[in-house]
């Protein structure tokens, strides 16, 4: 497995919030989660189902609009939430009533006022860059290319102008209908279901480049028939229908479709859940050939374990919309300290009868498992590189428990 | 481990029909399930494990061809038994829970309905079949009463139905209102707690429950002299939560749950007495306590009436037995005698006008007053005319095999002959084996006639007068199914008590939702819940934790092992997933290609395990420890329309042999327990060792367990 750049972080979570409904009777799929991504890493996130790891997937590929947090693709911000803002506003605009009341604060009202001309000055950026990054993206981009081919073109000798005009307006119009977000692609988990049935594996696999305003027919085809060779399929595969293949084969044409994007990132949701267990074994090392061979990133959901276990670097676990703790995959393995995540390890199952008849499940239970205390339990850095969420006084057990 | 055989698969053979050709799903496997055991069958999709436990169920498609074997269960062969017969046994006896509990639960009921249909439907049918059932024997009776030469049999048996029916309906009765009593107790004191605790806003649809659960009670055997008491408390309970004073409510319902207790607390009547009394003495209970009234029916019960009526019924039983001996003697001389027509190279037309005849004769031999039914003759009928029309319409079905197979070789020659490569394959032609198929007609034959003979060297040293007592034990029985109602509140009841034992909690809440209110594994819950609702002795699990996640999984895994354990059911578990069975299996059979590949106790599979596909199937699920790359198994399945002519496995088999592809290998034996067809266990076989990857888990497991 390739060695993950430590400090090149391509994709960064932050504070990610996803409420389904408003006010009081929102349901908090994903609530304040972040994490770090590096270049060239497998990091994968566990937990049952209905914890909020699809739904944290799907807000990053920006198929939900996050409700609060943010999420930066190599520095650019690409999904912005407001709701924390708006919630701040809130506070301080009562905090200068109470203020008002008591009279004599000038000075503190100034202060208030002050911090809500920029939190709506953050709540306007928020929106402009939820909406418009493809377009700062582009333009950037556009800019980049200008200056690029204006040098090449003005060195060039007379009789290869042309050539090199006509391939700065392709590349021109290409870029124009670049979004950023398609760096980002999604494997998805039921092969049967993500795949249209009446369309053939060209098309499927061809649609990302025609959206993207492609026109070149030739170029599309060849890049259509590397993608199959490159997952392991052949040639005669591109005329068929999804229904001709089998679990496995219609899973790599899923790969086929999202790495034809040349994605930076890919997001695994639960790829292999739906698969039987030899064809499972091909598409995990399918997918471990594609990241050494493309220096993919993959952010891999799933709930079985062991399978984490052998393909991630960085494991986070997540338990009802919160992530509770992240790790390096052995330290995870090694010293699980998060009742949940002990919980969770306790369950699974191993290909040994003698250890599995003796094997006691960890049940976990909030109410039991934590001392019930007012203080809000927050994402802690218990040592380098393992986070849990706890309280103080969890924080420091659980510090000793991790240098043992 | 338990030593009595629940379930025989005995060389099982199914096929399917489809547009491109016959596939073959299951391949001649056999297997045992015993009491109290988990039999695990692994294999990939399309292996044929799903196909088996269908056709154990008697639910295989309906283009699927059972082509030979039997699947034993009891004394009956669920592949030839008629679907009447299987309407008592799937379900029943046998009960399946399927992999996806999304789609195997109705979504627009709730789940409450779902749990009791079953139980009220099969309910009305049994009434109503008993009751039809009953009418059958009391006419034999009668006839064979009459036949005997006893006087006053009309009259007698018109008064001993009469009393049959009014003791079972007293005594029906006397359960649900039982049953109500202790349902009101238990909602009563939720309600009382509830409201203690002020949740006020879940308690009214409880409080609705009570009261029907408390007027359901009002009989007079449960709470007799303060049911007045209880209908005028039940009425102020409803006044009182009209105008929310929960107060009033909660004491009233204290207050009816005293009266419940106590009344269940009284003796139980004696239903038997009490009704040969209402039948012929009066036709009103008097107001007395249950002890005297049972004293007093007892008095009145007339010993001499039951006695005689014994009497009578051996007489009949004798006299029936003698007539049916008088056919079977008979039909037996005839099947004897119109053998010889079945031999050689026997003449259809005739051989028909035989069967046609002895069919006939054959249908006579029952005995109207045998209370255990003889399969053999019932099912005479069915088989002869299977065996015949297999052996006459045989010449020409192999001729019209011929033509095609020869049709379908000239056409792929022909294409081979232009260069090009067909598409398709020849399928191979099979033939009717005609030689077999007639000395199956003739076996068919003789075996009735010798079952003939020997009921009737058994009939002359049967003892008649405990026949009689079966006949009349049989009739009561069949007038208690013909009134015994369960009504909604006693399914209610026991629906509840289900779901509590499958662990979800709050029954009672739950009952009322519907299926997409609940979780995956709540889901799942509730599917075993309702497999579990006729106690049935074999539980079929198709893959019930493949659509779940890790914690359920080992949820739902925990719960079928305690559930096998409370009920001592017999387990078939199939699944893909070899980790999940290391926990829950006894014995494992690994399946592949429609046949049993390596067939052993748990222990046999995970640490020494002998079949190349085994080692594959091992290797390709990543444990904790796994760093170096996953094996994973080249290629796919075969196309089952045309089975490979050697091991089906070899194709993607790195360690197979030459000899692999020329010839099945057959089951050799690895120890008393553990079984393997790979011909890499035969003695002239090169040594080959497991994958690494295998090894060194096993070493690792050993070291680890000891």
């Amino acid at each position: 497995m390739s060695n993950p750049n430590q400090n090149d972080v391509i994709l960064k979570v932050e504070h990610l919030s996803m409420y389904f409904g408003k006010g009081q009777y929102a349901k908090k799929a994903v609530n304040d989660v972040s994490f770090d991504i590096h270049r060239g890493e497998v990091f994968g996130l566990v937990g049952e189902s209905g914890c909020g790891k699809t739904t944290t997937g799907r807000t990053i590929i920006k198929l939900y609009n996050a409700t609060s947090g943010s999420v930066y693709y190599k520095g650019q911000r690409i999904v912005a939430g407001t709701l924390s803002y708006n919630q701040e506003i809130k506070a301080k605009k009562a905090e200068i009533k109470e203020l008002s009341k008591q009279g004599g604060k000038e000075a503190e009202i100034a202060e208030c006022r002050k911090r809500i001309s920029e939190l709506r000055e953050e709540i306007r950026s928020a929106k402009h860059d939820q909406k418009h990054c493809d377009d700062d993206y582009c333009k950037k981009h556009l800019a980049d290319l200008k200056e690029e081919y204006d040098a090449k073109i003005s060195a060039a000798p007379e009789s290869e102008k042309e050539a090199l005009r006509q391939e700065y307006s392709t590349l021109v119009s290409r870029t124009k209908n670049s979004k950023l977000v398609t760096q980002i692609q999604m494997i998805y988990q039921d092969p049967i279901a993500s795949l249209d049935p009446r369309m053939t594996v060209r098309e499927i696999i061809a649609e990302g480049l025609q959206i993207q305003g492609v026109k070149d027919k030739e170029y599309i085809q060849e890049q259509v028939y590397k993608m199959l060779e490159t997952v392991g399929l052949v040639r005669e595969h591109a005329t068929r229908y999804p229904h001709e293949f089998s679990g496995g084969q219609r899973q790599r044409i899923g790969i086929a479709r999202s790495i034809i994007m040349n994605p930076e990132i890919i997001i695994a949701d639960e790829p292999i859940s739906a698969l039987d267990v030899s064809i499972r074994a091909q598409v995990i090392n399918l997918l471990n050939e594609l990241c050494q061979k493309m220096g993919l990133t993959i952010l891999f959901i799933a709930h079985d374990l062991s399978v984490v276990k052998y393909f991630s670097n960085r494991i986070g676990v997540m338990y009802f919309g919160n992530l509770v703790e992240l790790a390096d995959s052995d330290e995870l393995f090694r010293c699980p300290l998060h009742p949940y995540t002990r919980s969770l390890l306790s369950a699974i199952p191993l290909p040994d009868p003698e250890t599995e008849k003796n094997r006691k499940r960890i049940r976990y239970d909030p109410l039991v498992d934590h001392e019930i205390t007012d203080e809000a339990p927050e994402f802690r850095e218990v040592i380098s590189g393992h986070f849990v969420r706890c309280t103080l006084k969890e924080f420091e057990a659980y510090k000793e428990k991790a240098m043992q | 481990m338990a030593t009595e055989k629940k379930l025989e698969v005995k060389n099982l053979v199914i096929s399917f029909k489809t547009n491109n050709g016959k596939v073959q799903a299951v391949r001649n496997i056999s297997f045992d399930l015993y009491k109290g055991e988990t039999l695990a069958i692994v294999g990939e999709s399309g292996s044929g494990k799903s196909v088996t436990s269908r056709a154990i169920m008697g639910i295989l498609a309906g283009n699927a061809i059972p082509e030979g074997g039997k699947i034993l269960y009891g004394d009956k062969d669920l592949m030839k038994i008629s679907e009447e017969e299987f309407h008592r046994i799937r379900g029943d006896k046998i009960a399946m829970v399927f992999q996806d509990p999304l789609s195997s639960l109705n979504p627009i009921m709730r789940v409450g309905a779902q749990l009791t249909e079953a139980m009220l439907l099969k309910n009305k049918a049994s009434r109503r079949e008993a009751k039809k059932n009953m009418s059958r024997v009391f006419k034999a009776l009668e006839s064979n009463m009459e036949a005997a030469g006893v006087s006053n049999a009309k009259e007698d048996i018109a008064k001993f139905r009469k009393f049959s029916l009014k003791h079972c309906e007293l005594e029906s009765a006397y359960t649900a209102a039982v049953s109500s009593a202790q349902e009101a107790v238990a909602i009563g004191e939720h309600i009382v707690r509830r409201i203690d605790n002020k949740a006020f806003d879940a308690v009214s649809s409880d409080i609705h429950d009570f009261e029907r659960a408390a007027l359901g009670s009002v009989s007079y055997f449960v709470v007799r002299e303060k049911a007045d008491d209880l209908k005028t408390r039940v009425g102020t309970i409803k006044s009182a939560h009209k105008g929310k004073d929960f107060a009033t409510v909660a004491k009233e319902i204290t207050a009816c749950c005293e009266i419940l207790k106590e009344a269940l607390s009284y003796e139980v009547p004696n239903t038997f007495t009490l009704g040969y009394y209402l039948t012929f003495e009066k036709n009103e209970i008097p107001k007395v306590s249950v002890e005297e009234l049972n004293a007093m029916t007892h008095k009145a019960t007339e010993e001499d009436f039951m006695n005689e009526f014994l009497a009578n019924a051996e007489k009949a039983v004798r006299y029936s037995a003698k007539t049916t001996d008088a056919h079977r003697a008979e039909t037996s001389k005839l099947i004897r005698e119109k053998l010889s027509l079945f031999k050689g190279n026997p003449d259809r037309s005739q051989c028909e006008a035989a069967i046609k005849t002895l069919k006939s004769k054959v249908n006579e031999c029952l005995d109207p007053l045998e209370v255990i039914k003889d399969s053999l003759t019932h099912t005479f009928d069915t088989s002869i005319d299977y065996a015949a029309s297999l052996y006459f319409d045989g010449n020409t079905r192999n001729e019209k095999e011929k033509k095609r197979f020869e049709k379908q070789t000239a056409k792929h020659d022909a294409i081979i002959a232009k260069g090009k490569t067909p598409e398709w394959e020849v399928i191979p032609a099979s033939y009717v084996d005609l030689d077999a198929a007639r000395a199956d007609m003739e076996s068919t034959l003789v075996e009735m006639a010798d079952h003939f003979d020997a009921q009737i060297k058994d009939n002359q040293t049967a003892d008649y007068s405990a026949r009689a007592l079966e006949v009349i034990d049989f009739l009561k029985e069949l007038a208690q199914e013909s009134v015994y109602k369960i009504t909604r509140a006693m399914a209610r009841e026991k629906a509840v008590k289900l779901m509590d034992s499958v662990g979800i909690d709050e029954p009672r809440r739950r009952f009322k939702q519907y299926p997409f209110e609940f979780s995956g594994g709540m889901r799942q819950r509730i599917v075993i819940a309702i497999a579990l609702t006729a106690n049935p002795d074999i539980l079929i699990c198709d893959e019930p934790t493949t659509a779940l996640d890790v914690t359920i999984q080992a949820q739902i895994l925990e719960l079928i092992n305690n559930l096998k354990r409370e009920r001592d059911l017999s387990v078939i578990f199939i699944t893909h997933d070899l980790g999940v069975v290391a926990n829950m299996a006894d014995r494992i059979a690994v399946m592949y290609a429609g046949k049993i590949v390596e067939y052993g106790t748990a222990a046999d599979i995970f640490y020494s395990p002998a079949h190349p596909y085994t080692w594959a199937l091992l290797s390709s699920v990543p444990d904790l420890d796994t760093k170096e790359k996953l094996e994973s198994i080249p290629g796919t399945p075969p196309n089952m329309i045309y089975p490979p002519k050697g091991d089906a496995f070899a194709d993607r088999n790195k360690y197979a042999l030459e000899i692999d592809f020329e010839e099945q290998p057959p089951m050799f034996k690895v120890s008393d327990t553990h079984y393997a067809a790979t011909w890499l266990l035969h003695p002239d076989a090169p040594k080959v060792d497991p994958p690494k990857i295998v090894t060194e888990r096993i070493a690792r497991m050993r070291g680890e367990s000891k």
